[in-house]
Protein backbone atom coordinates (compact mmCIF):
# COMPACT_ATOMS: atom_id res chain seq x y z
CA UNK A 1 0.00 0.00 0.00
CA UNK A 2 3.20 2.20 1.07
CA UNK A 3 4.05 2.11 -2.67
CA UNK A 4 0.99 3.08 -4.02
CA UNK A 5 0.46 5.68 -2.23
CA UNK A 6 4.39 6.81 -3.12
CA UNK A 7 4.05 6.14 -7.05
CA UNK A 8 0.91 8.38 -7.28
CA UNK A 9 2.29 10.82 -4.78
CA UNK A 10 5.49 11.12 -6.79
CA UNK A 11 3.98 11.44 -10.21
CA UNK A 12 1.98 14.25 -9.58
CA UNK A 13 4.11 16.25 -7.23
CA UNK A 14 6.79 18.79 -8.42
CA UNK A 15 9.49 17.77 -5.97
CA UNK A 16 9.36 13.89 -6.34
CA UNK A 17 12.22 13.89 -3.85
CA UNK A 18 10.47 15.35 -1.01
CA UNK A 19 7.71 12.66 -0.72
CA UNK A 20 8.24 10.73 2.17
CA UNK A 21 5.43 8.13 3.11
CA UNK A 22 4.98 6.12 6.45
CA UNK A 23 2.92 3.06 6.96
CA UNK A 24 1.89 2.72 10.80
CA UNK A 25 0.41 -0.88 10.52
CA UNK A 26 -2.33 -1.73 13.25
CA UNK A 27 -4.27 -4.89 13.65
CA UNK A 28 -7.20 -4.08 11.36
CA UNK A 29 -6.45 -0.63 9.80
CA UNK A 30 -3.04 0.23 8.62
CA UNK A 31 -2.70 4.24 8.41
CA UNK A 32 -0.19 5.68 5.77
CA UNK A 33 1.18 9.39 6.13
CA UNK A 34 2.15 11.34 3.61
CA UNK A 35 4.17 13.96 3.46
CA UNK A 36 5.10 16.12 0.58
CA UNK A 37 6.96 19.38 0.19
CA UNK A 38 5.19 23.13 1.08
CA UNK A 39 4.37 24.13 -2.54
CA UNK A 40 3.05 20.50 -3.74
CA UNK A 41 0.45 19.81 -0.90
CA UNK A 42 -1.85 21.51 -3.33
CA UNK A 43 -1.08 19.02 -5.82
CA UNK A 44 -1.86 16.42 -3.29
CA UNK A 45 -5.15 17.61 -2.28
CA UNK A 46 -6.45 19.00 -5.20
CA UNK A 47 -9.16 20.86 -5.98
CA UNK A 48 -12.21 20.87 -3.57
CA UNK A 49 -10.16 17.78 -2.34
CA UNK A 50 -10.73 15.63 -5.69
CA UNK A 51 -7.18 14.43 -5.50
CA UNK A 52 -6.98 13.15 -1.76
CA UNK A 53 -10.53 11.64 -2.54
CA UNK A 54 -9.23 9.87 -5.56
CA UNK A 55 -6.34 8.72 -3.89
CA UNK A 56 -8.22 7.45 -0.76
CA UNK A 57 -10.82 5.64 -3.08
CA UNK A 58 -8.08 3.38 -5.16
CA UNK A 59 -6.59 2.85 -1.31
CA UNK A 60 -9.61 1.17 -0.12
CA UNK A 61 -10.50 -1.05 -3.84
CA UNK A 62 -6.86 -2.01 -3.59
CA UNK A 63 -7.09 -2.81 0.47
CA UNK A 64 -9.81 -5.11 0.12
CA UNK A 65 -8.21 -7.68 -1.19
CA UNK A 66 -6.19 -8.08 1.37
CA UNK A 67 -8.73 -7.83 3.60
CA UNK A 68 -7.18 -4.70 5.52
CA UNK A 69 -8.43 -1.06 5.35
CA UNK A 70 -6.04 1.30 4.74
CA UNK A 71 -6.52 5.07 5.69
CA UNK A 72 -4.66 8.02 3.80
CA UNK A 73 -3.37 10.60 6.12
CA UNK A 74 -1.81 13.69 4.58
CA UNK A 75 0.36 15.58 6.55
CA UNK A 76 1.19 19.44 6.98
CA UNK B 1 4.29 27.57 -27.62
CA UNK B 2 5.27 31.34 -27.59
CA UNK B 3 3.67 33.51 -24.79
CA UNK B 4 3.15 36.95 -25.25
CA UNK B 5 2.61 39.31 -22.81
CA UNK B 6 -0.54 41.30 -21.93
CA UNK B 7 -1.52 44.04 -19.71
CA UNK B 8 -4.90 45.73 -18.51
CA UNK B 9 -6.23 47.60 -15.42
CA UNK B 10 -7.58 43.98 -14.67
CA UNK B 11 -6.68 40.35 -15.40
CA UNK B 12 -9.95 40.07 -17.01
CA UNK B 13 -8.89 43.49 -19.16
CA UNK B 14 -5.41 41.56 -20.07
CA UNK B 15 -7.23 38.25 -21.16
CA UNK B 16 -9.52 40.45 -23.07
CA UNK B 17 -6.76 42.04 -25.13
CA UNK B 18 -4.84 38.49 -25.47
CA UNK B 19 -7.83 37.32 -27.57
CA UNK B 20 -8.19 40.31 -29.49
CA UNK B 21 -4.92 39.60 -30.40
CA UNK B 22 -4.96 35.74 -30.90
CA UNK B 23 -8.47 36.17 -32.53
CA UNK B 24 -9.79 33.44 -30.39
CA UNK B 25 -11.93 32.80 -27.40
CA UNK B 26 -10.25 32.62 -23.87
CA UNK B 27 -10.71 28.48 -23.91
CA UNK B 28 -8.17 28.38 -26.36
CA UNK B 29 -5.73 29.83 -24.77
CA UNK B 30 -2.83 28.67 -22.24
CA UNK B 31 -2.77 31.96 -20.09
CA UNK B 32 -0.15 32.31 -16.90
CA UNK B 33 -1.18 35.15 -14.50
CA UNK B 34 1.91 37.35 -14.09
CA UNK B 35 0.62 40.12 -12.02
CA UNK B 36 -2.58 40.75 -10.20
CA UNK B 37 -3.12 44.87 -10.70
CA UNK B 38 -4.25 46.89 -8.29
CA UNK B 39 -6.77 49.63 -8.71
CA UNK B 40 -5.14 52.12 -6.36
CA UNK B 41 -6.33 55.07 -4.84
CA UNK B 42 -7.48 58.40 -6.91
CA UNK B 43 -5.69 57.05 -9.74
CA UNK B 44 -2.91 57.25 -7.39
CA UNK B 45 -0.58 53.97 -7.47
CA UNK B 46 -2.09 52.20 -9.02
CA UNK B 47 -0.22 48.70 -10.84
CA UNK B 48 -1.64 47.09 -14.13
CA UNK B 49 -2.75 43.32 -14.62
CA UNK B 50 0.16 41.42 -16.31
CA UNK B 51 -0.50 37.85 -18.12
CA UNK B 52 1.50 35.39 -20.58
CA UNK B 53 -0.67 33.90 -22.95
CA UNK B 54 -0.08 31.49 -25.75
CA UNK B 55 -2.20 29.63 -28.26
CA UNK B 56 -2.96 26.30 -26.60
CA UNK B 57 -1.78 23.51 -29.41
CA UNK B 58 -4.45 21.14 -29.64
CA UNK B 59 -4.19 17.20 -29.21
CA UNK B 60 -1.74 15.78 -31.94
CA UNK B 61 -1.66 13.25 -29.47
CA UNK B 62 1.37 11.00 -30.59
CA UNK B 63 2.11 7.12 -30.47
CA UNK B 64 4.56 8.19 -27.61
CA UNK B 65 1.77 9.81 -25.47
CA UNK B 66 -0.27 6.77 -26.37
CA UNK B 67 2.99 4.37 -24.60
CA UNK B 68 3.47 6.25 -21.87
CA UNK B 69 -0.75 6.61 -21.23
CA UNK B 70 -0.57 2.61 -21.41
CA UNK B 71 2.56 2.43 -19.42
CA UNK B 72 1.55 4.51 -15.83
CA UNK B 73 -1.35 2.87 -16.43
CA UNK B 74 0.08 -0.45 -16.48
CA UNK B 75 2.12 1.02 -13.23
CA UNK B 76 -0.94 1.76 -11.42
CA UNK B 77 -2.04 -2.05 -11.55
CA UNK B 78 1.36 -3.23 -10.75
CA UNK B 79 1.38 -1.44 -7.52
CA UNK B 80 -2.41 -2.16 -6.57
CA UNK B 81 -1.72 -5.81 -7.30
CA UNK B 82 -4.56 -6.07 -9.55
CA UNK B 83 -2.24 -7.34 -12.25
CA UNK B 84 -4.11 -6.70 -15.90
CA UNK B 85 -3.18 -6.22 -19.42
CA UNK B 86 -3.24 -2.47 -21.15
CA UNK B 87 -4.28 -1.59 -24.47
CA UNK B 88 -4.30 2.28 -25.67
CA UNK B 89 -5.76 3.65 -28.52
CA UNK B 90 -6.80 7.36 -29.80
CA UNK B 91 -9.84 8.22 -30.17
CA UNK B 92 -10.90 11.20 -31.42
CA UNK B 93 -9.41 13.69 -29.29
CA UNK B 94 -8.84 11.06 -26.48
CA UNK B 95 -6.88 8.06 -25.68
CA UNK B 96 -9.00 5.22 -24.37
CA UNK B 97 -6.90 2.63 -22.24
CA UNK B 98 -8.75 -0.53 -22.10
CA UNK B 99 -7.77 -3.22 -19.16
CA UNK B 100 -8.00 -6.86 -19.20
CA UNK B 101 -7.97 -8.19 -16.13
CA UNK B 102 -9.56 -10.86 -13.72
CA UNK B 103 -11.14 -9.07 -11.21
CA UNK B 104 -12.98 -6.12 -13.02
CA UNK B 105 -15.06 -5.70 -10.06
CA UNK B 106 -12.42 -4.29 -7.70
CA UNK B 107 -11.39 -1.72 -10.53
CA UNK B 108 -14.62 -0.55 -11.00
CA UNK B 109 -15.92 -0.20 -7.62
CA UNK B 110 -19.08 1.00 -6.25
CA UNK B 111 -21.00 2.70 -8.96
CA UNK B 112 -17.78 2.79 -11.27
CA UNK B 113 -16.49 4.94 -8.28
CA UNK B 114 -12.69 2.93 -8.60
CA UNK B 115 -12.39 3.51 -12.36
CA UNK B 116 -13.07 7.07 -12.05
CA UNK B 117 -10.61 8.13 -9.36
CA UNK B 118 -8.23 5.58 -11.73
CA UNK B 119 -9.14 7.74 -14.88
CA UNK B 120 -8.97 10.91 -12.87
CA UNK B 121 -5.73 10.39 -11.00
CA UNK B 122 -3.59 8.94 -14.84
CA UNK B 123 -5.38 11.86 -16.84
CA UNK B 124 -3.34 13.95 -13.91
CA UNK B 125 -0.13 11.90 -14.18
CA UNK B 126 -0.29 12.15 -18.19
CA UNK B 127 -1.14 15.50 -18.41
CA UNK B 128 1.46 16.73 -15.83
CA UNK B 129 4.38 13.93 -17.96
CA UNK B 130 3.42 15.44 -21.34
CA UNK B 131 2.42 19.05 -20.57
CA UNK B 132 -0.47 18.75 -22.51
CA UNK B 133 -4.27 18.60 -21.61
CA UNK B 134 -5.14 15.21 -22.43
CA UNK B 135 -8.08 13.54 -22.09
CA UNK B 136 -8.86 9.71 -21.10
CA UNK B 137 -11.16 7.20 -20.67
CA UNK B 138 -10.52 4.01 -19.15
CA UNK B 139 -12.70 0.96 -19.56
CA UNK B 140 -12.88 -1.88 -17.84
CA UNK B 141 -14.83 -5.29 -19.52
CA UNK B 142 -16.62 -2.50 -21.93
CA UNK B 143 -18.12 -1.14 -18.48
CA UNK B 144 -18.41 2.28 -19.75
CA UNK B 145 -20.65 1.18 -22.31
CA UNK B 146 -22.90 -0.87 -20.16
CA UNK B 147 -23.26 1.99 -17.91
CA UNK B 148 -23.52 4.81 -20.38
CA UNK B 149 -26.96 2.19 -21.75
CA UNK B 150 -28.26 1.83 -18.20
CA UNK B 151 -28.26 5.92 -17.74
CA UNK B 152 -29.25 6.29 -20.68
CA UNK B 153 -32.57 3.80 -19.98
CA UNK B 154 -32.95 5.34 -16.67
CA UNK B 155 -32.92 8.39 -18.24
CA UNK B 156 -35.88 7.47 -20.63
CA UNK B 157 -37.82 5.87 -17.83
CA UNK B 158 -38.14 9.00 -15.62
CA UNK B 159 -38.98 10.95 -18.70
CA UNK B 160 -41.74 9.01 -19.51
CA UNK B 161 -42.53 9.05 -15.68
CA UNK B 162 -42.30 12.73 -15.69
CA UNK B 163 -45.11 13.01 -19.09
CA UNK B 164 -47.27 10.81 -17.12
CA UNK B 165 -47.61 12.49 -13.96
CA UNK B 166 -46.52 16.55 -15.30
CA UNK B 167 -44.35 16.57 -12.41
CA UNK B 168 -40.67 17.25 -12.23
CA UNK B 169 -38.06 14.48 -10.71
CA UNK B 170 -34.58 14.57 -9.51
CA UNK B 171 -32.33 11.84 -9.46
CA UNK B 172 -29.29 11.42 -7.30
CA UNK B 173 -26.46 12.89 -7.46
CA UNK B 174 -24.21 12.63 -10.39
CA UNK B 175 -21.03 13.38 -11.62
CA UNK B 176 -20.64 15.43 -14.86
CA UNK B 177 -20.22 12.37 -17.23
CA UNK B 178 -23.08 11.02 -16.42
CA UNK B 179 -25.28 13.74 -16.06
CA UNK B 180 -24.26 15.20 -19.72
CA UNK B 181 -25.20 11.30 -20.37
CA UNK B 182 -28.22 12.26 -18.89
CA UNK B 183 -29.36 15.48 -20.78
CA UNK B 184 -27.96 14.21 -23.81
CA UNK B 185 -30.69 11.32 -23.83
CA UNK B 186 -33.73 14.22 -23.20
CA UNK B 187 -32.36 16.53 -25.63
CA UNK B 188 -34.53 15.67 -28.49
CA UNK B 189 -37.68 15.61 -26.70
CA UNK B 190 -39.53 18.62 -26.91
CA UNK B 191 -41.99 17.97 -23.53
CA UNK B 192 -39.31 17.47 -21.32
CA UNK B 193 -36.65 19.85 -19.84
CA UNK B 194 -33.22 18.91 -17.92
CA UNK B 195 -30.82 21.06 -15.64
CA UNK B 196 -28.46 20.26 -13.17
CA UNK B 197 -29.16 21.59 -9.77
CA UNK B 198 -26.48 22.06 -6.80
CA UNK B 199 -23.25 23.04 -5.96
CA UNK B 200 -20.09 21.33 -7.06
CA UNK B 201 -18.92 18.29 -8.47
CA UNK B 202 -21.78 15.97 -7.92
CA UNK B 203 -24.78 17.53 -9.03
CA UNK B 204 -28.59 16.18 -9.08
CA UNK B 205 -30.10 16.69 -12.41
CA UNK B 206 -33.57 17.54 -12.68
CA UNK B 207 -36.18 16.80 -15.44
CA UNK B 208 -39.12 18.62 -15.65
CA UNK B 209 -41.90 19.12 -17.99
CA UNK B 210 -41.43 21.65 -20.50
CA UNK B 211 -44.58 23.80 -18.87
CA UNK B 212 -43.86 27.21 -21.35
CA UNK B 213 -43.74 26.17 -23.99
CA UNK B 214 -47.30 24.04 -23.71
CA UNK B 215 -49.10 27.23 -22.10
CA UNK B 216 -47.57 29.06 -25.23
CA UNK B 217 -49.05 26.48 -27.33
CA UNK B 218 -52.15 26.55 -25.50
CA UNK B 219 -52.73 30.29 -25.44
CA UNK B 220 -51.81 30.40 -29.09
CA UNK B 221 -54.50 28.04 -30.12
CA UNK B 222 -56.86 29.79 -27.74
CA UNK B 223 -56.26 33.32 -28.97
Amino acid sequence: MKELVKFIAQALVDHPDQVQVLEVEGEQTSVIELKVAKEDLGKVIGKQGRTARAMRTILSAASTKIRKRAVLEILE
Amino acid sequence: MEFQEFEGKSTEEAIESACAHFQVPSEQLEIEIVSVGSPGLFGLGSRKAKIRAALREDGEIGESTLAQGREILQEFLEKMHEPGRVTAEQEDDRIVLRIETEDPGVLIGKQGQTLDALQYLVTKILSKKTRKKIRITLDVEAYRARHNDALTQMALKYGEKVKRSGKAVTLSPMNPYDRRIIHLALQGDKDLKTMSRGEGLYKKVVISPARKRESQEESAASG
